[in-house]
Parts: C-alpha cells; structure tokens; sequence
C-alpha cells in the first residue's frame, strides 16, 4: 500500500513517480514548511543578524556554482571568487544604467563567459594541471582590475541604492530586501539546477568526473561539458557577485581575492563536495563559525588570557578556519551533507534499520 | 559493401607498428570473433573502430561514412558501441544512472526544459527510463538498478558494462574481452545474453575473447591477429586447422 503521508524506504510506482525530488506529502510538507519560515524569518532577526543571513544565501549562491564545477564535474577550480568578482564588476558597471534585475543576470552572464574562456584548457588538461589554470586566471583578474582605472584599480565603487516597483530601498530595510532577492534568486536557481542534475546535463557532469574516455564513448563530448560546466559554475558565482556587490553596497578587490576563493572551496567541502545540501550547510556552518570565534575571542580577551601584543581574534579565525578544514577532510570528508543524509536515511526506512 | 569496412589499417607508435596493414569486413548481424595472443593488435584494431585511437594508415568505412579520423562520441552517433575490457563504468553512479547516460544521445530537450524538468525533459526522461529498464531486465540486473557501480561484484560489473554498450541502442557492438576474468558459470551467462542480443535485436557483433572454446561455438567467422597482421580468416573450423594459427598459439614445430 503507497501511503501518501508516511512510507517505509521508497514506493514509487511509475518511472514517472521515480523522477520526483519531493516524493512523499511529508516531505513535500516539511519544504513548505522551510519556505515559509524562511520567508518569515526577518520578523524575528535584528539588522545585523539579517546581515550575517544575507551573507549565507550569498555565499549558498556562489557555493552551489562551485559544487556545479568541482563537486559534480570534478574540476577543481581555485580561481572562483574571481568569476563572482566578475559578476559583481559587471553590475558595478552596468548599475548606474540599469535595474538591478537587469545587472545581476547580465553579471551571472559575464562570468559565465569567463568560465567558458578559463575552461578551454580542459579540453586538453586534468586534474591538478587545470586547478593550476584557474589558479592563473584568479591571479590574471586581481591583475587586471588592480591595474584598470575603469575599475578604480581594485578601490571601492559605490553600488546605488535601488528602487523596486516604486519601493525605494534605504538604511533601514536594505538587508531586509536584498534578503529576499537573494533568497527567491537562490531557490530558483538551486531548483533549476537540482533538475538539470535528473536530466542528461547534470548526468553528463558527473560522466566527465568519473570517467571522462567512457563520458566519450556514450557520444557526449568530453571537453565541451567541461566548458559546460565551468560556464555554469561561473554563471551562479556571477550571480552571486551581483548580488554581493548590491548588498554590500561597494565593489572592492579584497572581496574576490584568491583567499576568498579558498574560502569557498572550504565551505563546499565542509557542507560536502557534490551535493546540494551541502552547499548551504557549508556556507552556514563556516559563516557562523567565524562570527562566533570573534565573539569567543573577545571572550577570551577579557579573561585576561591574551597574548601582549597578539590580536588574538585576528589570530585565531585563520586557525579554527584550516582546523575545521583539516578535521572535516580526516573524519568526514563527505562534509556535513552525509550527515544529513544518514538522519534523513534513518527516518525514511523507520522502523526499520536499512 | 559490409557494414564495417576496415581497409590496409596501420597504426604506428613511436617505432612500433601496432597494426599493419589489416583489413576486415563484417557484415550486417554477423557475430565475428577476433582472436590472437597478447599484445597481437586486437584492442588497438577495436580501438580504432570506436575512435579512441586514429590509425596512421588506412580507412574505417561504416555503414558507408568514412569514421576513420572520428571522435569517440562521433563514432557512438553512428551506431558504434563499445564495451571496455577494463571496466570503464561511471563509479560514483548507480547501474541505473549508467544505463541512462548511455541515452544521451537520444535525448533532445534543451537546457531551459531541462532547468524547469517540465514538458519535453520530463517525458523523454521517462522514455529512457523505460528504454533503460528493459535492457535491466534483458541484462538480469534488476537486483542491482539502484547500487552504485562501484560496491558491485566484477562480473556483475561486466555485465553492466555491456548492459551500457546495448544501452546505447547500437548497431554495432564491439566487446573487448567481455568474459575475462569470470568463473564458467558467470561466462555461460555473458554468452547466452551475446547470442539473445544478436538474435533478439539483430545486432551485428565484433567480440575480442581469449577463451577459444567461446569463440569456436559462437563466432560466425573468425580473425586471427599475430603482431599486428591478420595471419587466418574464416569460419571457426577453417581458422582451427590453419597452419599459421596453430603456430602463433602453440609455437612452431621444432
């Protein structure tokens, strides 16, 4: 019997039914559940906790991008903040002409260009080699934006406050509204890409990463799903920019420098390399992290249990930052997400235990 | 004309000539064997009938197109499938993700349906999947649809790799030694889905396998490789008491 509200392990009757993300009504119920209440989140967050949450959906948005081109495809790419600067450049540019919904996905659209470029050299190298590229293009791009007067040379450029159906959007309710943006962006995107991942592209973005001679042999070009895949890493990256750039009201070059980058790959390792819940527990998990050292930190401080002349919260958010990276990689590499996936394992087969 | 026209292929590398000058024909539905000692060409020649090597010399005609400079993927859009002799499955995928990639050809929705898995994406997607599941059930693998390939059994995972090939709804299918490596019970089976998947889809077949055994009861015709040439060709009771055959397998009388 196929019970609707609870089943043990998986019923599914048609192949139809065996395509679906949200097969039971409870778990159709518990995502409608997770929108509404993120939709009626601000109600209960002062303005700089809405901050600190803007900032999670952000990095979520160039998160998932990341996942799309090393966590599914297997191309490491350490060059990614440099494709949301991209974006967030693009808009820049563009927001003293345009809408704002007009400049993020024109943002998303540029990087996405660039993410085309810099994967051209994996038609004809793997592996470490092409992480080495992207390295080089991260580097190219702090370059050129440090040495572009059009881009005050890596200096701030002011992002305009936005008006919106005739709701101008000020001081007070500025987080409050780029929340929204960001959060209806970031579930059409992870929607989108959650179904390219039932369909032929995102099976054929997991083809190149296992095994890119057989990827061939099913008659799928090789190296042109690795553009692929970069184009579309690069375009939620560029988005992501975009956004950022609006949110923090100010483009400047310290925010899509190579160390960004590797804090984006931390966060997708930390939530789980190739999978898409993982791409926001990572990024959560890691934003909240670092805010709490510093309070921690502080904390500490005023036990009287500083070093002289050591900053102790300066010092310790590097070092928790490559601890928790190196503990994730020892004891569970699979990140967050595989936590995740053994409670949601353990419910859909009670009573039973596998 | 044959359906698979190999004329005076030569691959050379470096200084070693892998393949000299070996031509061989098969026609549609035939089950050809080629047999030979180790290092005798017989992957290198398959090799260059799926794309994956470019011969030096020669030409690959099928079904009247000229495959010989072609990509892999090419060779696959012309009805051209290959099972692996090492086992080239997508690890981290179940059986049934497999399986599926193997339509990807097939599939003609675009990115934007794909986006919203709506109308056209849909229901292809629910073709393949009935496509895919009949060769699970031709193949025996119904056990094994959702478990990722890489936690199966070897044999099982040979089967799967020519459950991959077949997937791919070729017209021709190339196996690379798809029996090596199997107890008798797991080859009994490979042989019996070789000669369902010739009898029940008119397949034409080009099978590279060392168990001489196999080869003589199955094979319609046979190919003999010694250091990169044909040295016999012909049904399997001809092949059998070639002079030359007999040498290259058992060595010279002295």
């Amino acid at each position: 019997m196929r019970n609707p509200w609870m089943q043990t392990g998986n019923y599914r009757t048609s192949y139809r039914q065996d395509t679906t993300i949200f097969a039971t009504y409870s778990e159709q119920l518990s995502l409608i559940v997770l929108l509404l209440s993120l939709l009626f989140l601000p109600m209960f967050l002062s303005r700089p906790q809405m901050f600190v949450v803007d900032l999670i959906l952000v990095y979520a948005l160039a998160v998932v991008g990341l996942n799309i081109t090393t966590g599914y495809a297997g191309l490491i790419s350490i060059g990614h903040a440099a494709f949301v600067g991209v974006g967030a450049y693009t808009a820049a540019l563009l927001a003293p002409a345009l809408p704002f919904w007009l400049t993020v996905p024109l943002g998303g659209l540029a990087a996405a260009i660039a993410g085309g470029i810099v994967g051209i050299p994996s038609l004809r190298i793997k592996h470490l080699y092409l992480a080495i590229a992207t390295l080089a293009f991260q580097l190219i791009f702090e370059w050129g934006v440090g040495h572009s007067t059009l881009l005050q040379q890596g200096g701030a450029i002011a992002m305009p406050r936005v008006v919106f159906a005739g709701y101008k959007v000020g001081y007070k309710n500025h987080y409050y509204f780029w929340y929204y943006v960001t959060l209806v962006v970031l579930i059409v995107l992870a929607f989108a890409f959650r179904n390219l991942l039932r369909t032929k592209y995102g099976r054929a973005l997991v083809a190149v990463r296992d095994n890119d001679r057989a990827a061939d042999a099913m008659g799928m070009h090789p190296g042109l799903t690795k553009i692929f895949a970069f184009a579309l890493g690069a375009f939620y990256a560029g988005v992501a920019g975009g956004l950022y750039a609006y949110l923090s009201r100010a483009v400047v070059i310290e925010d899509y420098m190579l160390n960004v980058s590797i804090e984006l790959l931390a966060m997708s390792i930390v939530g789980g390399l190739g999978s898409m819940v993982g791409s926001f527990l990572g990024p959560a998990f890691l934003v909240l992290l670092d805010l709490n050292m510093e309070d921690f930190a502080n904390w500490l401080k005023a036990l009287g249990m500083s070093l002289p002349g050591v900053d102790i919260a300066s010092a310790m958010r590097p070092l928790t930052f490559g601890l928790v990276i190196v503990l994730f990689l020892v004891f569970e590499p699979r990140g967050l997400a595989n936590w995740w996936r053994l409670v949601r394992n353990y419910f859909k087969n009670w009573p039973f235990k596998y | 004309m044959a359906q698979l026209d190999v004329e005076n292929l030569t691959l050379v590398f470096g200084g070693l000539a892998a393949l000299s000058g070996v031509s061989i024909a098969v026609e549609k539905g035939e089950l050809v064997s080629i047999i030979g000692p180790n290092g005798a060409g017989k992957t290198s020649l398959l090799n260059c009938i799926s794309g994956f090597y470019h011969p030096t010399e020669g030409v690959i005609r099928f079904e009247g197109h000229d495959l010989t400079r072609a990509s892999p993927h090419t060779a696959t859009r012309y009805g051209i499938a290959r099972a692996f002799q090492n086992i080239e499955l997508f690890s981290g995928l179940t059986v049934l993700e497999n399986l599926l990639l193997a339509r990807h050809t097939h599939l003609r929705y675009g990115l934007f349906a794909a986006a919203v898995f709506y109308g056209r994406a849909l229901s292809e997607e629910v073709e393949a999947r009935a496509y895919v599941e009949e060769i699970i059930d031709f193949m025996e693998l119904e056990p094994y649809r959702k478990r990722l390939v890489g936690s199966l059994p070897y044999g099982v995972r040979k089967r799967v790799e020519v459950a991959r090939a077949l997937t791919l709804g070729p017209k021709l299918l190339l196996l690379d030694e798809p029996m090596a490596g199997m107890t008798l019970e797991e080859k009994e089976d490979m042989v019996r889905f070789i000669l369902d998947i010739r009898a029940e889809r008119g397949t034409t077949i080009v099978l590279i396998e060392h168990d001489l055994g196999v080869v003589m009861d199955i094979s319609d015709r046979v190919y003999v490789l010694d250091f990169g040439q044909v040295i016999a060709e012909g049904t399997p009771e001809v092949v059998a008491k070639n002079p030359r055959v007999l040498e290259a397998y058992v060595g010279g009388t002295a």
